[in-house]
């Protein structure tokens, strides 16, 4: 008989003999790795958005009146002294009347009886990739809004700050979901596992005495811990995936969710998190082999 | 481990055991027993001869003086070299150290499973040895449902499984009518006859009585050689 067999079947052996406490063990691994995974989605997901937001950003400096073409240089000189940007546009009061009649659409019969330079003309001002940080773009928006003959500036500030203390918020819960992720894992295990060495201490003690070495008494533990990082990860991210699906079903058509594009783990996150599951499983079981199956 | 007839299977050097507070089980006992020798060891409840047992497979450690199995001093012995010595040291112990929860046949199979044996030489030393010891009928009885008579030869039955090149046998007729004792005791020599070294604790002299084999006195942790054995 061959040591993998003889492990194997001992392995086998310990879910037999405390299926119910290895079931709550592995239910309880899953549950980790599913909030944790659920949460760090959520926040991969925000970012991605971020950075769709990042990319689709501008600002809009609204000026009292049209820019003679001289004027037109001296702001864009007094804006690139700022810093330097992707793009600076200029907007008339009849440009921007064809646009908002144009956004209209089968309703732009609404503008017959207005008059077409009601709307203020604009710079449209997009920013370098490198300058799209909140505060430096708050900090650009100030320095746009002190420019000579500007009635405002506008960049969704409302809505982007919003967005931005959200996903730290997001952050600072998948930090702490990966702490419980942690605590749970190595605990989990390593308290199942001392259980068992507990529960088994006549067993391992005569098995010592008829000559089995310590990796014949060791190995199913440690295969223990790996299967349960194992397995805990693969129900965790599979009841993710699931509820990923029913979600994109459920709320697929016209609406928000519909604005972004969601995605869920790409192959070599879902390998990482695995592998994260059984390293800490493993952790678990290996302290308690240590302190408990002294040799 | 040697299986020469010459050799010397087991030395103790001056060897004295201490238990805590004041027990003073061994005191300077030396004794050289050669390969495929059978010794009985028989003295009063308490004189030692389990402590003189549980020494030989490093159950205990001496608390002064050597004790070598086939040339090796196992106070040196760690890890592997330690389970190695011991798949090839078969005890049966005086609290029979079974898995109540486990078959008899498991029970048995246990020695033979950390020597990584194949399972169908396992399943048929198994049937072997129950056949031997007239227990076929327990072959899937939990330990724990058997009598301590039956407890003892389960208990004997896997010491032997491995066939060890040392026997270490303790009280091995304490609970077993005189047939069974017969029985046991054929089955111990047969295992001497094939060339095992045995050692059996014992204060039951009717199983030594009518031997011509070594037998020692363990009294007040001392041993004194009685007899003098006839090498087969």
């Amino acid at each position: 008989m061959s040591f993998i067999f003889a492990v194997l079947r001992q392995v086998y052996r310990n879910f037999r003999q405390t299926w119910l406490s290895q079931f709550m063990t592995l239910l309880t691994v899953s549950l980790s790795v599913f909030i944790f995974a659920f949460f760090y989605l959520v926040y991969n997901n925000m970012l991605t958005i971020g950075d769709k937001l990042g990319y689709d950003l501008r600002l809009i400096v609204y000026l009292e009146d049209e820019p003679i073409p001289e004027l037109q240089e001296q702001l864009k000189r007094k804006i690139l002294a700022f810093d330097e940007v992707e793009d600076i546009r200029f907007v008339s009061r009849a440009e921007a009347f064809e646009r908002f009649r144009s956004q209209l659409g089968d309703d732009q019969d609404v503008l017959e009886d207005m008059p077409k330079d009601f709307l203020p003309p604009s710079i449209e001002v997009v920013p370098l990739k490198s300058l799209r940080s909140l505060n430096q773009v708050k900090l650009f928006s100030e320095y746009l809004s002190k420019l000579p003959g500007t009635i405002k500036v506008q960049y969704g500030q409302d809505w982007i700050e919003r967005f931005y203390y959200f996903t730290r918020l997001v952050s600072i819960i998948v930090v702490l979901s990966a702490g419980l992720l942690i605590l749970t894992s190595v605990f989990m295990v390593s308290y199942k596992i001392r259980l068992t060495i507990i529960g088994r201490r006549e067993e391992l003690e005569l098995l010592r005495l008829v000559g089995a070495t310590n990796n014949y008494i060791r190995t199913p533990f440690f295969i223990e811990g790996v299967l349960h990082g194992l397995l805990g990860s693969s129900i965790g991210l599979a009841a993710l995936f699931g509820l990923f699906t029913w979600i994109k079903m459920k709320f697929s058509g016209p609406g928000i969710l519909n604005i972004f594009e969601f995605s869920f783990f790409q192959p070599p996150a879902i390998i990482v998190l695995a592998i994260i599951s059984i390293l800490l499983c493993t952790m678990g079981s290996y302290t308690s082999m240590r302190k408990y199956l002294k040799k | 481990m040697s299986n020469q007839p010459n050799s010397t299977m087991v030395e103790l050097i001056k060897v004295s055991k201490h238990y805590h507070p004041n027990i003073q089980a061994l005191t300077d006992v030396s004794i050289s027993i050669r390969s495929g020798e059978m010794v009985f060891i028989t003295g009063r409840s308490g004189a030692g001869k389990t402590t003189f047992l549980k020494l030989l497979c490093k159950m205990e450690l001496p608390t002064r003086g050597m004790v070598e199995i086939d040339g090796i001093d196992i106070r040196r012995l760690r890890g592997k070299g330690l389970a190695i010595l011991r798949q090839n040291i078969g005890v049966a112990y005086q609290d029979f150290k079974l898995l109540t929860d486990r078959t008899v046949a498991e029970n048995i199979a246990v020695s033979m499973e950390v020597s990584y044996r194949k399972p169908n030489q396992i399943r048929k030393r198994v049937k072997t040895l129950l056949e031997e010891l007239d227990l076929t009928d327990k072959h899937n009885s939990m330990t724990g449902d058997l009598s301590r008579g039956e407890q003892q030869r389960v208990a004997l039955a896997r010491a032997v499984a491995n066939s060890p090149s040392l026997i270490l046998v303790d009280e091995p007729t304490g609970n077993l009518d005189s047939a069974t004792t017969e029985r046991v005791m054929t089955m111990i020599k047969n295992l001497h006859q094939a060339g095992a070294t045995v050692l059996i604790a014992t204060h039951d002299h009717t199983i030594y009585r009518n031997t011509d084999d070594r037998l020692l006195e363990l009294r007040g942790g001392q041993m004194y050689q009685l007899r003098d054995g006839v090498m087969q």
